[in-house]
């Protein structure tokens, strides 16, 4: 025992990272490296009449040009196998890769692509979920029902997938029928860029028949599965390598680049590198998906919803990543913080000429809460009810099932949650107060459940003769500290030594047990588990050779400081280094080896067709507030300030569970107030970090975190997933601030000084 | 030397320095942050020519002759200033300029000294709070 569970101990690579010597993916490199570069769709839709590459060929350093003729599969696709490696007949995105050069430098590769030519007739883009969905519009994948499939989900056409849940429409007609009143609402998000600082990159390179990728991956499993089906081998082909990652919040879970490095060094005999330019990065990123929410809602007048009726359009944009799936969020937001009586909910992902949308953190749950909870004010302001008690009167509780038939035992931690935010930040104080001098005040207040993802994951310990412990996982550490500080914190504390003698290994897809990758805050809960089963096979070996070294019974050992010792008798003691080696001679050495998943909650499969996210395992709960100051003159907004309790299971490290809710609510500030990427005629207006406006340190305030500790019994220590969700209620709460501050519905994000002043000038006041 | 190269092509890609980070190649993101004749600079805008002469110092630098990691360093480690630390050198260069010669420093001027660095990350507060740890520990 060494009592680190719940303290600040630094993470294990934060000595590195400041030295500057870190090695992220952008920075590896190799003898004989090649550089490539991709050419770019430079319109959103067209046909390409015509592609020349010989005279870039022919250019000075170049070793080869690559086209989709080049490619070994004609489409691949995690859900859908929809996506070209290169366009070759039509183009269906702004930055689609159209081809690639490789050559002995970076500009030489950047001249060749220049001198390629390119003639693209173009067509009119598929830009607006509505129009892509309207009679008669051009399909985005006309030969659509052609495309394999992984699974059975209604599609067809423009409409990429479909959830659709309606279980009983004669209840949910009776309710509309019976009600006192019906609130209508419709609710509209833009794209974000998840922007990490550290473009996109790979290294690629081929070697004794099978593929080595170098990369900066979230989940180098994944890539490793990816970039098989992008070059048509076995997944046993092709080994990942990972780094340092500057940052992912999803982005970095998907193959990008990976697959065109691969390709190439194949194809010229000599590793290749690619990096994304930054504009090319945010062009080809798959970005949160832009979205609209309607809801209608049947309300009795003493506050009581009787019933619901949602529909949501997600913009997949022109190839299938894993959108369909988020399909099915809006059956979980919507029936797993308040009842909502009878409900309907069909969500309809739509192809459109724009870059493929993707996984950024919270996924799709930001402005599906920003749209339940934006309504919920609005359902309250019609009835005279009090926001606050509105929610307080249809919070589910423990033991609610979900609209998927999901058990929720400990849902009542959301009361808790909203006593808590009460104790610090009294709602009838705030709502009370005015703005300092000529400022609009407003309060906002907003509740989330969010998930802990369920993958799977393994770790290997091994003990060294020096004493320290390596710990090999493909588990990556995106920077949440949930590698670096959670786990080697669990292996520390299991095997009584200091967590800088937890020596991790980046991952590597040859050397480690497969991991379902840095999403969904799974990486402290399920690699932990895994970690403490490893843990305790080590800590019998090493207890049964100390027993034999000390001549004692292992019941009278204990592990810690480095050394096994004899209860009571300090002086028999024998460290961990001598442990190792001798073990080398009588057992072996000394190795574990853990693996765990989540078992998958009881749901009802019968709730919906197309469910193909169908429960949320590990369940967290969340209630945000937000006080803010709206300038009537500018529209600024001015964040005074923000609370959050958040259920966390076990703070395994205060220090790293702080900087998850502080990095969460800033980016989901600028979710709610700044970061938008706006389509017009298919093309992004901001296309760099000068134009997409990001939070700085003067628009982030100070975080009060309160954190509810309920330790889950499958959790390390009790440990849930906590990195994912500090993002997800923030829009909601602030767009429920914003909106009480101007007296006005404010239904779509980002909120920006513009919108503010144009609702005030032109809205009829509440 | 030829004139389009920049600072930052020069320290990466020359000499190896790859401590700091190219992250946008606009001088917007400030993770290219170097100090020039003790000034915070984005390396990634500035030509290499135009710096002929001076000093340049770059996060490879900040610990002492043995290796001794810097005060800042040794903040930035304990407040939990570091995350994904893609930002982290240019931040750290930002605020060594910044504290060269200061005493002390209230949360609002640390966060107007780093508005021109972005963290993706950590939501700044415990940026802010290395720099004040790194103050008292002067």
């Amino acid at each position: 025992m060494m009592d680190l569970i719940g303290t600040r101990v630094p993470r294990t690579d934060a000595e590195t990272k400041v030295r500057g010597t870190a090695v992220y993916g952008v920075d590896h490199g190799e003898d004989g490296m090649l550089h490539a570069k991709l050419l770019r769709a430079p319109v959103p839709a067209g046909e390409i009449l015509d592609l020349e590459v010989d005279a870039a060929a022919r250019m000075p350093g170049v070793r080869g040009v690559f086209t989709a003729a080049d490619a070994p599969v004609p489409r691949a696709g995690t859900v859908v196998k929809d996506q070209p490696l290169f366009a070759s007949t039509v183009v269906r995105y702004e930055g689609e890769p159209i081809a690639g050069v490789v050559a002995e430098t970076e500009e030489q590769a950047r001249r060749a692509l220049a001198a390629i030519r390119l003639e693209i007739a173009p067509l009119p883009p598929v830009g607006d979920l509505e129009q892509a969905l309207a009679p008669g519009c051009r399909l985005v994948h006309p030969a659509w029902e052609q495309y394999e499939c992984a699974s059975d989900f209604p599609r067809g056409g423009n409409l990429a997938a479909e959830m659709l849940s309606d279980p009983d429409p004669a209840a949910l007609a009776r309710a509309f029928a019976e009600a006192d009143l019906v609130v209508e609402g419709e609710y509209r998000a833009q794209r974000q860029y998840q922007a990490y600082i550290e473009p996109k990159s790979a290294v690629g390179r081929y070697q004794d028949g099978r593929f080595v990728v170098h990369t900066a991956s979230q989940f180098p499993f994944n890539v490793r599965d990816q970039v098989a089906q992008f070059l048509g081998v076995r997944v046993s082909e092709v080994r990942v390598v990972g780094h340092h990652i500057g940052g992912g919040f999803g982005a970095k879970l998907d193959a990008s680049l990976e697959p065109y490095a691969a390709l190439f060094a194949w194809k010229v005999g000599r590793p290749v590198k690619l990096v994304n330019e930054r504009t090319e990065d945010l062009l080809s990123c798959g970005c949160r998906e832009n979205a609209i929410v309607r809801i209608r809602t049947a309300l009795a007048r003493d506050g009581s919803v009787l019933g619901r009726d949602v529909d949501v359009l997600m913009d997949n944009g022109a190839y299938s990543g894993e959108v369909p799936l988020m399909a099915s969020l809006p059956m979980h937001v919507f029936g797993q913080v308040y009842r909502a009586g009878a409900t309907r909910v069909r969500c309809r992902v739509v192809y459109t000429n724009t870059a493929p949308t993707g996984a950024f953190r919270g996924v799709s749950g930001v402005y599906l809460y920003f749209a339940l909870e934006r309504h919920m004010d609005e359902c309250a302001r019609r009835l005279g009810i009090d926001r606050r008690d509105f929610r307080l009167k249809n919070l589910i509780g423990d033991g609610a099932t979900t609209l998927v038939g999901q058990v929720l035992e400990d849902a009542g931690i959301l009361h808790e949650a909203f006593e808590r935010v009460e104790r610090v930040a009294p709602w009838a104080e705030l709502t009370r107060r005015r703005g300092s001098k000529g400022m609009l005040h407003g309060v906002g207040i907003a509740a989330a459940t969010w998930l802990t993802n369920p993958g799977p994951g393994t770790v290997t310990l091994n003990v060294d003769e020096d004493g320290t412990v390596g710990l090999i996982s493909g588990a990556t550490d995106n920077g949440s500290g949930a590698v670096t500080m959670g786990v080697a914190q669990i292996v520390a504390e299991e095997l009584g030594i200091r967590p800088d003698d937890v020596i991790i290994r980046l991952p590597d897809t040859d050397a480690a047990g497969y991991d379902a990758g840095s999403q969904g805050s799974r990486t402290t809960h399920v690699v932990g588990r895994a970690a403490l089963a490893a843990a305790a096979e080590v800590r019998q070996k090493i207890l049964a050779t100390a027993a034999n070294i000390l001549e004692a019974d292992v019941a009278d050992l204990e592990l810690t400081g480095g050394t096994v010792r004899v209860k009571g008798a300090p002086a028999r003691a024998v460290t961990l280094a001598r442990i190792a080696a001798e073990a080398m001679r009588s057992s072996g050495p000394i190795t574990g080896t853990g693996a765990y998943v989540t078992p998958m909650p009881a749901y009802d499969p019968g709730c919906a067709r197309g469910l193909l996210f169908p429960v949320f395992p590990t369940p967290t709960y969340h209630v945000h507030l937000a006080e803010v100051e709206v300038d009537p003159g500018t529209g600024q907004v001015h964040v005074l300030r923000y609370v959050v309790a958040q259920e966390v299971g076990r703070a395994i490290n205060p220090t790293g569970v702080r900087g998850q809710i502080q990095g969460g609510v800033a980016q989901g500030l600028g979710y709610a107030l700044y970061e938008g990427l706006e389509i017009e005629g298919g093309r992004y207006r901001q296309r760099t970090l000068e134009a997409y406006r990001l939070p700085l340190a003067v628009d982030v305030p100070d975080v009060e975190i309160l954190l509810l500790e309920h330790g889950h019994p499958a959790g390390p220590y009790g440990a849930r997933g906590v990195a994912e969700p500090p993002i997800v209620p923030v829009a909601a709460a602030i767009g429920n601030a914003v909106a009480d501050a101007i007296g006005r519905p404010i239904n779509r994000l980002p909120i920006r000084p513009d919108d503010i002043l144009e609702t005030l000038e032109h809205r009829p006041s509440t | 030397m030829p004139p389009h190269r920049t600072l930052l092509d020069v320290l990466r890609d020359d000499l190896r320095l790859t401590g700091t980070k190219r992250g946008c190649d606009e001088g917007e993101c400030g993770a290219c942050t170097v100090l020039v004749d003790g000034k915070a600079v984005d390396a990634c805008i500035l030509a290499a020519l135009s710096v002929n002469g001076a000093r340049v110092e770059t996060v490879e630098g900040l610990a002492g002759p043995n290796g001794e990691l810097g005060r800042l360093q040794r903040a930035f480690i304990e407040a939990g200033a570091v995350q994904c630390g893609f930002c982290t050198p240019g931040f750290l260069m930002t605020l060594t300029a910044f504290l060269r010669g200061r005493r002390s420093a209230t949360p609002d001027e640390i966060r107007e000294a780093i508005a021109g660095n972005i963290c993706r990350c950590t939501g700044y507060s415990q940026i802010v709070e290395a720099v004040q740890m790194a103050l008292a520990t002067r």
